[in-house]
């Protein structure tokens, strides 16, 4: 019996030059929350390798109910993710004739990442607002909507970096004789941000050019612009 | 399957939709149900209402609890109460998945109420032959709802359904103020029951539901308004405090 050839070969054969739906388009985000407060802190420079694609990108957005949405990851994803969490958002707004609460937001974005289980958003996103309480809340998520609320996090290409000292410094975990339950103030928040990105832009490369950081509380969102390196 | 693609419910020539007028009529066979929205929380009340004194009273099951902080009784048909309760339930825990929140009680009950309406336009179905009382605690307060088979829903102070409802509304009308504290409500609703009960009121023959705007505090600490089922003990403390 004959069978019919493939008209085109399969890229697969070969097994290394397949397609992919992703790109890292580089860049950090960290978020720190206090009493009172939270601040997202992420830098502005967008890559794709080793080509520097925009030196202000911003990754953090402010949603209507004066939450921020710090992304990182893939841009094309991170900005679709942030439309269709504004979307139900809003929604909400008009079902409940109220905002939506941060937690429930929260919950939201959860649920709208692991509804994409098969085909995931490559976003690594982090929630910030305040709680119902007044409180500051940060949510980290990973890329399938695990969440987890805590009082810092990090996450981008120079994660590895800044982590470890936040750590450090915010959560006071190894360190002997402090005081781990205290939270920060905002301008020690603000000073370990900018410590953080100008020690991660000088030896992560996508990471640097502007960083953009909002400070969420009850008056409202507050956006500071700081420059950093642009090598 | 396509026997049945056009809806049973159609219009009279004088506007009215017959099938529901006569689900309606259904309900207003029912027991009386009763509701009272107080200051600081929501009493629902039925008559459980048996054929027969062989009935065991106290398994029958007439306030069903939507989540923690909605209840809902009828007046009508059990039956239909029953998948009614199933598909709230349900939508509130969607609710709860997508959120993390108790719903509040006005989007359960247009939610519910969109249900009841689509059993008066689809094909091959039937109107529900209950009304639904709903009440609840959320962000404004306390609640108080009204669904009809029609699908339509009315926010109450106070009001009656089923049976004795014209007679108690009447009764509510003269009892109620807007000032009035759960305690009292509960007390109204029990005698608002006693106008249309025959023969003796117990602890038996009525079921009592109660949600309270100050929250009860849970195991995990964080406090939260509950709807809860009253005990036969408790019922008949208030019952002792009629007489």
């Amino acid at each position: 019996m004959r069978t019919a050839t493939a008209v085109a070969a399969p890229i697969e054969a070969h097994g290394h030059n397949h397609w992919s739906p992703y790109v890292d388009n580089g860049g950090t985000t960290l978020a720190i929350a206090g009493e009172d407060y939270v601040l997202v802190a992420s830098d502005t420079r967008q890559s794709d390798g080793y080509a520097i694609n925009s030196r202000y990108e911003p990754k953090a957005f402010v949603l209507s109910n004066n939450a921020v949405l710090g992304t990182s990851g893939c841009v094309a994803d991170a900005k679709r993710l942030c439309e269709v969490l504004e979307q139900r958002a809003q929604l909400y707004q008009h079902k409940h004739d109220r905002q939506i609460s941060t937690p429930a937001l929260a919950r939201l974005l959860s649920n709208t990442m692991y509804n994409r289980r098969m085909l995931p958003y490559y976003v690594f996103p982090v929630l910030a607002g305040l709680d119902s309480e007044g409180r500051g809340a940060a949510y980290a998520y990973d890329a399938i909507g695990s969440m987890e609320r805590v009082t810092n996090s990090c996450f981008g290409s120079a994660e590895t970096l800044i982590q470890p000292f936040l750590d450090n410094q915010v959560a006071r975990n190894n360190q002997r004789g402090a005081d781990p339950e205290r939270l920060l103030t905002r301008q020690e928040a603000l000073k370990i941000a900018i410590d953080a990105f100008t020690s991660a832009t000088e030896r992560d490369i996508y990471t640097g050019d502007y960083l953009e950081i909002f400070i969420i509380d009850a008056a409202g969102v507050h956006k500071e612009t700081r420059e950093l390196k642009h090598d | 399957m396509d026997r049945y693609s056009f809806s049973l419910t159609t219009f009279a020539p004088n506007g009215k939709l017959l099938q529901i007028e006569h689900a309606l009529a259904a309900v207003g066979n029912g027991s009386t149900s009763v509701g009272i929205k107080a200051a600081n929380g929501v009493v629902v009340a039925t008559e459980k209402k048996t054929g027969s004194s062989l009935i065991d009273v106290s398994s029958l099951e007439h306030m069903a609890m939507v989540c923690n902080s909605i209840g809902m009784v009828y007046s009508g048909m059990g039956p239909d109460f029953r998948v009614l309760v199933s598909s709230a339930r349900k939508m509130a825990q969607r609710y709860i998945q997508t959120y993390k929140e108790d719903p509040p009680v006005r989007i359960l009950v247009k939610e519910l109420a969109s249900i009841m309406q689509e059993f008066t336009q689809s094909g091959g179905v039937r109107p529900f032959g209950v009304s639904l009382l709903l009440a609840g605690v959320d962000d404004r307060g306390p609640n108080l709802y009204q669904v009809d088979p029609s699908g339509s829903y009315f926010p109450w102070k106070a009001t009656a359904i089923g049976k004795n409802m014209i007679n108690s509304k009447t009764f509510l009308e003269k009892r109620f103020n807007s000032d009035m504290e759960l305690e009292d409500a509960v007390h109204t609703a029990i005698l608002t029951l006693k106008e249309g009960i025959e023969g003796q009121m117990t602890e038996e023959s009525i079921d009592i539901g109660v949600i309270s705007t100050l929250p009860a505090a849970q195991s995990d600490g964080k406090a939260q308004p509950t709807f809860k089922r009253l005990s036969p003990a408790e019922i008949r403390d208030y019952l002792s405090n009629i007489a």
